[in-house]
């Protein structure tokens, strides 16, 4: 079947990228112009507005969610912890979010969250729970029932996952993490956030084989239309759960390429993008540019 | 037949077991404690053996005024288990004069009771009738499995009993039924007192027999809490004994012995192929939050209570890891111990120490419970990934409220380490750790030590 021919075709030219991300990689060389991935990076104190200007450079809303579309979010709610501590996305910009999808018409907003904390004390302590009050958006902690077991074709560790379904059904998918200090993975950004969907069974066996190389087999398949990072505040030690020291960056940063994304992310946190793992493979194995020479960071005000 | 004291125990009834279900809305459940409080021989006599008092001990006061004046009215009127033991009496005709061949056990057992509490350690608490039915509501809950259940078994021997023997539960075995006798004849007497007596005055004799059987009664009672007292506290003795060891053995705080010996001085090497001695054999059992330091045991009425208002299921009957007596007292199973449980103690929780109507788990504000230590973990270096198979993964740490969890570097990997100091025994390491085996357990400890170090999370 095509389809086979295609995905086998990605497979060799993703481990082509993979060797020759050690020479001048192939993917610039063929592009030198146009730089690889855009980021939008989102300075000011006001997140609702902030997120409009910054969706507004990506073209609108309009470009993202059309009535009646199924729209599903994934926040980084995971802990029982305070907005102003970074542990969990900023209920702000979980509500302008919804509320902008609400005005667009969509038909179903969704945001399964398979959090680390008992889920009702974690909506609560995190604001996110009271800031989708008057909403139509569900926030929900998945039960075995809500998850369905996936192939990852280009998964070189992981080969399945259980995601919910909420979010393999829906029509335009938005990553909203929340960027902070990671015990295992150096730091939690976009591609990261995943984890934080899947099944704990999966999680705990993604720690065992491989956490960085899992994390992006599972990129390979999952595909946010959007990537929104919080970086109001980013929580520099004792993460994920924290509470740990904490800078203000007063940043959004959006793109369509979580790679990228998580590669100016990084820079906050004075990282070199390829320090971490997850975005080196990533890089390599197509799901995104994390290459900081070839990304465009776009720096506007709100 | 539905007369209206029938229709009234029945509403009563109803209302009991909608308390011990645990059912109501979660704003409501903190009356879960009403039921098994209103016998004085729980409250009460918990807060005798405990030796202090709160407001839960005024609740089995109203038990302890009625029967000088009404005699055993609640008994046949209020009282949910003599309600189902009286129903299902009914239901054997023939052999309703069996119980009269038996003696009033019960009003030896009030005396027992509250004479081996006087003493410190209350002996058979758990034969609280109001207990017992609380015990057999509260263990329905999900998931239901036969360990779960256990507290449910006192009510179905009681109903057995009372369809053999009917009514035998009520007039002959009941402790709260045996001590409200007691005080009703001491009101009887007192009444007899004051004026020209309506009633049959007691003679002088019988009032004298009546008075050494109540000597008798404390004095056995008194005598045996003692030496149950004395036995208990050399078994704590020994299990306190014991975790010095496990610590020592576990966290490698002091010098170890024998192989850990060689394990620490071979440097880098220490972990590699060695089998742990952290197996799941020895473990002390882990209680819930507030637990009484000494006379736990004892002092446990088995309601089912703390279970049923635990949120997260962790806490089970326990079958005799913590001593012959302590069949059914509540000790929590993390992980290792339950496979489908993935949560943990939480630290905004204070739940089961607010439903306990003896005083053997004390009532617990938020800041204290996150003070307070119920257990220590223990990493087995040679199931940690990290040690062992230099996998990036510290999820014990990412799970640790308490910043609990040292990370060394080693291999350019970081590695946990239990900082004893710090670590809550709350199981969130546990509740995550994807090793297999789990390389992360809780052991329990024999006090619950108030620590010195904040709680990052207030």
């Amino acid at each position: 079947m095509n389809a086979v021919k295609r995905r086998s075709f990605l497979k060799t030219s993703a481990s082509a990228a993979a060797v020759g991300a050690w020479q001048t990689t192939p993917l610039g060389a063929q592009e030198s112009a146009a730089p690889a991935a855009t980021v939008i990076v989102v300075h000011g104190t006001d997140i609702p507005k902030m997120l409009a200007a910054g969706i507004a450079k990506l073209g609108g809303w309009g470009a993202f969610i059309k009535p009646g579309m199924k729209v599903a979010i994934k926040p980084n709610v995971a802990w029982n912890s305070k907005p102003e501590q970074g542990g969990n996305t900023h209920p702000d910009l979980v509500r302008a979010c919804v509320l902008a999808a609400e005005a667009q018409g969509a038909a179903k907003i969704s945001l399964p969250e398979n959090t680390c904390h008992p889920e009702k004390s974690t909506f609560q302590a995190s604001g996110v729970a009271d800031a989708l009050k008057g909403t139509q958006a569900r926030l929900y902690r998945p039960a075995k029932e809500d998850y369905q077991k996936v192939e990852i074709p280009k998964g070189k560790i992981a080969k399945s996952a259980g995601v919910p379904k909420d979010i393999l059904e829906c029509d335009c998918l938005i990553n909203m993490p929340v960027a902070k200090h990671h015990s295992g993975a150096t730091l939690t950004l976009s591609m990261k956030n995943w984890m934080g969907s899947v099944a704990n069974e999966d999680r705990r066996a993604w720690h065992r084989d491989g956490l960085h190389q899992c994390i992006a087999d599972f990129n390979t398949f999952i595909r946010p239309k959007l990537v929104i990072i919080d970086a109001t505040r980013i929580m520099l030690t004792k993460g994920p759960q924290g509470p740990g020291d904490l800078e203000h960056p007063h940043e959004l940063i959006l793109s369509t390429d979580p790679v990228a994304a998580d590669a100016y992310a990084a820079t906050l946190f004075k990282k070199a993008p390829f320090d971490i793992a997850y975005i080196q493979l990533g890089h390599e194995m197509g799901v995104g540019c994390g290459d900081l020479a070839k990304i465009k960071v776009e720096r506007i005000e709100a | 037949m539905m007369t209206r004291r029938n229709l009234l125990r029945l509403v009563l009834f109803a209302a009991f077991v909608l308390l011990a279900l645990g059912v109501l809305p979660e704003a409501w459940r903190g009356w879960s404690v009403l039921l098994p409080g209103l016998s004085p021989l729980l409250s009460l006599g918990g807060a005798l053996a405990a030796r202090s008092a709160g407001l839960l001990t005024l609740l089995g006061l109203p038990l302890l005024v009625l029967p000088l004046f009404k005699g055993r009215y609640f008994c046949w009127r209020l009282c949910p288990m003599g309600f189902a033991a009286e129903t299902v009496s009914r239901l054997n005709r023939r052999n309703a004069g069996l119980i009269r061949r038996v003696p009033f056990v019960g009003k030896g057992l009030a005396l027992l009771i509250i004479g081996s509490a006087a003493a410190g350690w209350p002996l058979l608490i758990w034969t609280d009738p109001l207990c017992i039915f609380n015990g057999f509501f509260a263990a329905w809950r999900s998931p239901l499995t036969w360990l779960s259940a256990a507290t449910a078994g006192g009510f179905v021997l009681i109903l057995l009993a009372s369809l053999i023997a009917p009514n035998i539960w009520c007039h002959r075995l009941c402790p709260l039924g045996g001590l409200q006798e007691w005080l009703a004849q001491l009101g009887n007497r007192l009444r007899a007192a004051r004026g020209p007596a309506a009633q049959e005055a007691p003679t002088a004799l019988s009032r004298a027999h009546a008075g050494r059987r109540v000597f008798l009664g404390f004095a056995l009672g008194g005598v045996t809490g003692l030496l149950y007292r004395r036995f208990g506290l050399q078994a704590a003795a020994a299990a306190a004994a014991h975790e010095t060891a496990a610590c020592e053995r576990g966290q490698g705080r002091g010098l170890g012995q024998g192989r850990q010996r060689r394990e620490r001085a071979s440097g880098e090497q220490d972990t590699g192929g060695h089998a742990c001695s952290c197996g799941t054999e020895h473990r002390l059992a882990i209680r819930p939050p507030g637990a009484a330091a000494t006379g736990f045991n004892a002092l446990c009425a088995r309601c089912g209570n703390c279970m049923a208002a635990c949120p997260y299921g962790l806490i089970l009957p326990d079958l005799g890891t913590t001593g012959v007596d302590g069949l059914f007292t509540p000790v929590l199973a993390f992980r290792s111990l339950n496979e489908q449980q993935e949560q943990f103690c939480f630290q905004e929780c204070t739940a089961c120490t607010q439903a306990c109507p003896t005083g053997a788990l004390r009532p617990l504000a938020v800041a204290r419970k996150q003070q307070t230590a119920i257990g220590l973990a223990h990493v087995c270096k040679s199931r940690c990934i990290a040690w062992e198979k230099h996998e990036y993964c510290v999820v014990c740490q990412e799970y640790c409220p308490y910043h609990a969890i040292i990370e060394v570097e080693r291999n350019g990997v970081m590695c946990p380490i239990v900082d004893a100091d710090k670590c809550r025994g709350c199981g969130a390491c546990e509740s995550q750790c994807p090793a297999l085996p789990i390389a992360i357990v809780v052991n329990g400890r024999a006090r619950q030590p108030v620590l010195a170090h904040p709680s990052p999370q207030l």
